[in-house]
């Protein structure tokens, strides 16, 4: 096959990564370090903590402790980096935040941050948003694609989502704004991002498979469901850096069917899979050898009423049990998504296949148990 | 089957009799061939069509008129050449020379060939050939150019073949030897068909600038029969799975046979299905070009047979033991959902996805590329046919653009309550101008309203009764002007 044209190399300029030390902003400043095809004459980060996910010194990347969420605490940042592209990954995960530092970190770090490009004359902002803007978590996503849309805050039961949705909301709508007309933003919808050092989806499974639990099955595993290695949604938001470059160049508007700035963008693996499937292959990357004999299949009615038992239950004595309804719902929900708008606009395609991407992020896992055991053997 | 095991059978599978009972029932068939007003020469043709074909000839002879006969001709063609091809006790030095010019031979008249071993089953064919080449000088030209231009590749890959004695000895070697190996035998036909369907008018024309949607249909096929056949194969010395896949699962192809590798062997059999199932959705796209309903049935029969074929052989330990068919049950099943339209033939492909996904293990080591694999036509057919409509969770959250429909419906809303208020006023209005003539006609025959209205200020509601004290209430008030 011919291979797939790309962009001609070109230089991002400065680039400034906004949580640039945590799980998916670390991949980008490797990427970013790494990659022939996207070069940078200089690589910020800024985050709220920069000591761990940190590259070695002779790769040049400046580090800034800085707070996101008050102008005064990144604006001087700013000034100094000049960052012609900004890439703003920094949020809670899913499962580590309140309410409160959601609203507080998603959409008032969110508006600090355009103002900031605004003020600095920042040229292109990369915005990572979240497949889980368009989905109420109990509905399915059947080959979803960018028509589908933003479920509003009223039918939002994430407020991780909701929060999400709303600051991509600000990003588009500072695309070539009056305040910095110069300024071109796009929004980046990951759909499950899982990878080495990812501190949700991964180590949980690991967990299910260490605890010996892999003989229950939810629901019928024929939910088709979309999971998207780090590395490939790292390409995503650098391809999308560049197109807002490109069009950052030109003299003119883009066509609308063509245009990238101030668009939402779904970036996955290109690949959906059965539910069950993904955990059972990242079992047996851990090593397992069964096969399905043993496996107890719960079906999703009945996995609910025994979650909320068990929520119930486990709620008069104070705790959380190990199934609950939230579980059993997105363990048996359909939720994939067409991404022919990111392969026609961006030129997207993963870079790395979903078995090589499991691989990858378990020997990874594997990796650091091996050298936590070695430490406490010292 | 002896007609009590059958009985029984059946008795013990209601819902394969329904099957087939539908089928012979309900089929009708778009077309249907009329021998009367054929030639001698043709009848023979489809004489030896059914006589060659078990599986082609009832949907070739539903064919619309127009491709009926160049379809028949070509098949009967390529069967001749195969003829040629597979007989071992033809030497090579005679072989080659006759597969390469096979295509000029189809017109040249009166020309037969009986240098068939006596086991050939197709030799009747071959000796009684003058009859094919009669009729297929009457076809239309275009049609004959390409047949004629199919036959000349068909003939020269397999020459090369004839010719390659490592493939002879050793069988397949590597995944892409297998692919043109399947390319020469199945892909050159699907090529050769969809230029005689686009040439006819029954096709999209846009099937020609995607070849690979054509020969995905032949592959398909050709890779399927592969997997199924394997046993009768290497009975028959054959092999055709290639090395580059069985040499990652046994040392020996023959390993694949002892059922102690069972294990192993079902694993290389799973590669082999995968790389077969990649072609699926490029059928399903190929099968949304064809616009005409008999061709349909005939390019969709064979594939939804092959879907099943593909999910009966998969971790199936029996396909190396002996042959594996698909129950008659099941194929009339198959036929009543493959002659009606895209959709339920994409229901046919989902459905068997579903079952070979179910069928998979992660002991498997192609686990996850098979169910990457299912999951891909499950997407495609979605595409085709998206059970979501953006549109419609748009107007349930209130969100987006309201639509033209939308807007009229508001307007109309506003028309209709606006009407409604000019309505009660005009019933107000109509009333308020009875009111006040029947007040004005009173007072003009001398009502006293302002005595009324006194009086029921000072909380009398009812009129006094006695004449005494009605006469006083008038002297009361009119004792100012006395």
């Amino acid at each position: 096959m011919a291979p797939v044209p790309s962009l001609p190399k070109k230089s991002l300029g400065k680039v400034l990564v906004i949580g640039g030390c945590g799980f998916l902003g670390h991949h980008i400043v490797s990427l970013l370090v790494t990659s022939s095809s996207t070069t940078s004459s200089q690589i910020s980060v800024l985050d709220l903590h920069t000591t761990r996910n940190r590259r070695p010194e002779s790769d040049n990347v400046a580090y800034f402790d800085g707070d996101i969420t008050t102008l005064s605490s990144i604006l001087p940042i700013f000034e100094k980096v000049k960052p012609d592209v900004v890439i703003h990954t920094a949020s809670p995960t899913l499962a580590g935040g309140s309410k409160a530092m959601y609203q507080k970190v998603n959409v008032e770090g969110t508006k600090c941050v355009i103002e900031a490009c605004q003020k600095t004359g920042v040229t292109a902002l990369v915005y990572t948003s979240s497949a889980s803007v368009i989905s109420d978590n109990s509905s399915d996503l059947i080959n979803a694609d960018e028509r589908w849309p933003v479920i509003p805050p009223k039918a939002q039961t994430e407020y991780y989502s909701q929060t999400k949705a709303e600051a991509e909301a600000l990003v588009l709508a500072a695309n070539r704004a009056p305040a910095s007309p110069k300024l071109l933003t796009v929004s980046i919808r990951p759909a499950t991002i899982f990878g080495p050092s990812d501190v949700q989806l991964i180590p949980a499974m690991i967990n299910v498979y260490r605890n010996g639990q892999t003989g229950f099955q939810l629901g019928d595993n024929q939910n088709l469901f979309d999971f998207t290695y780090v590395e490939n949604v790292a390409h995503g938001h650098l391809l999308a850096a560049r197109a807002l470059s490109a069009t950052s160049q030109l003299n003119i508007k883009p066509l609308d069917h063509e245009r990238v700035d101030g668009e939402a963008f779904f970036i996955t693996n290109d690949s959906p899979v059965y539910f069950w499937d993904f955990a059972r292959m990242v079992w047996k990357a851990c090593g397992s050898t069964l096969g399905t004999e043993h496996v107890w299949v719960i079906g999703k009615d009945a996995g609910l009423a025994l979650g909320g038992l068990l929520e119930w239950g486990f709620w008069l004595v104070g705790r959380t049990p190990k199934l609950t309804r939230r579980q059993v719902r997105y363990s048996s929900m359909t939720r994939y998504y067409d991404i022919s708008k990111a392969k026609k606009l961006l030129g997207y395609a993963p870079i790395v296949g979903l078995q090589e991407g499991i691989e990858r992020a378990v020997g990874w896992f594997m990796e650091e148990a091996k050298k936590e055991e070695e430490k406490k053997g010292q | 089957m002896g007609l009590l095991s059958q009985l029984l059978y059946y008795s013990f599978h209601p819902n394969q009799l329904r099957s087939i009972l539908q089928w012979k029932l309900w089929h009708e068939p778009v077309h249907t061939r009329d021998p009367a007003k054929e030639s001698a020469t043709l009848k023979e043709c489809f004489k030896y069509l059914n006589m060659t074909s078990r599986s082609f000839s009832a949907v070739i002879q539903e064919l619309n008129p127009e491709l009926l006969v160049p379809v028949a001709l070509f098949y009967l063609i390529l069967r001749g050449l195969d003829t040629i091809e597979d007989d071992m006790t033809i030497p090579l030095e005679k072989k080659e020379p006759l597969l390469r010019d096979f295509y000029n031979i189809i017109e040249k008249d009166g020309w037969t060939f009986n240098g068939n071993g006596p086991n050939e089953k197709d030799r009747d064919l071959l000796v009684h050939f003058d009859a094919i080449i009669t009729e297929f000088k009457l076809v239309k030209p275009a049609y004959q150019a390409i047949i004629k231009d199919i036959t000349k590749k068909m003939g020269d890959g397999m020459a090369d073949y004839a010719n390659n004695a490592e493939h002879n000895i050793n069988g397949v070697n590597t995944v892409e030897d297998y692919e043109l190996y399947c390319h020469y035998v199945a892909g050159l036909v699907g090529d050769g068909l969809t230029r005689l369907f686009v040439e006819g008018g029954f096709a999209n024309p846009a099937l020609l600038k995607r070849p690979e949607l054509a020969e995905a249909m032949g592959q398909f096929l050709q890779k399927t029969n592969i997997i199924r056949d394997i046993k009768e194969d290497i009975d028959d010395k054959r092999r055709f799975w290639p090395k580059e896949i069985w040499s990652k699962h046994v040392d020996k192809f023959e390993d694949l046979f002892d059922p102690k590798n069972l294990d192993a062997a079902l694993a290389c059999s799973s590669e082999m299905v995968l790389n077969s199932l990649r072609h699926a959705d490029e059928c399903l796209f190929y099968m949304a070009g064809i616009k005409d309903q008999s061709v349909f049935n005939f390019v969709a029969i064979p594939q939804s047979m092959a879907i099943a074929t593909l999910e009966l052989v998969f971790r199936n330990p029996k396909i190396f033991e002996r042959n594996v068919k698909i129950t008659k049950g099941d194929a009339c099943e198959l036929m009543t959902l493959s002659t009606q339209n895209l959709r339920s033939v994409c229901e046919v492909f989902q459905r068997y996805a579903r079952r070979i996904h179910k069928k998979n293990t992660p002991k498997d080591p192609n686990f996850l590329q098979i169910s990457m694999a299912c999951a891909k036509i499950e997407q495609f057919i979605e595409s085709l046919y998206p059970t979501q409509d953006p549109k419609a969770l748009s107007l349930m959250h209130g969100t987006g653009e309201p639509d033209e429909r939308q807007k009229k419906d508001k307007k109309a809303k506003e028309e209709s309550a606006s009407e409604i208020f000019y309505l009660l006023l005009a019933v107000v209005g109509t009333l308020l101008v009875i009111s006040s003539l029947m007040v004005g006609a009173a007072w003009i025959a001398g009502a006293r309203f302002d005595i009324a209205i006194s009086e029921l200020t000072n909380g009398k509601f009812f009129p006094p009764t006695d004449p005494a004290s009605i006469s006083a209430v008038v002297r009361q008030h009119d004792h100012g002007e006395l």
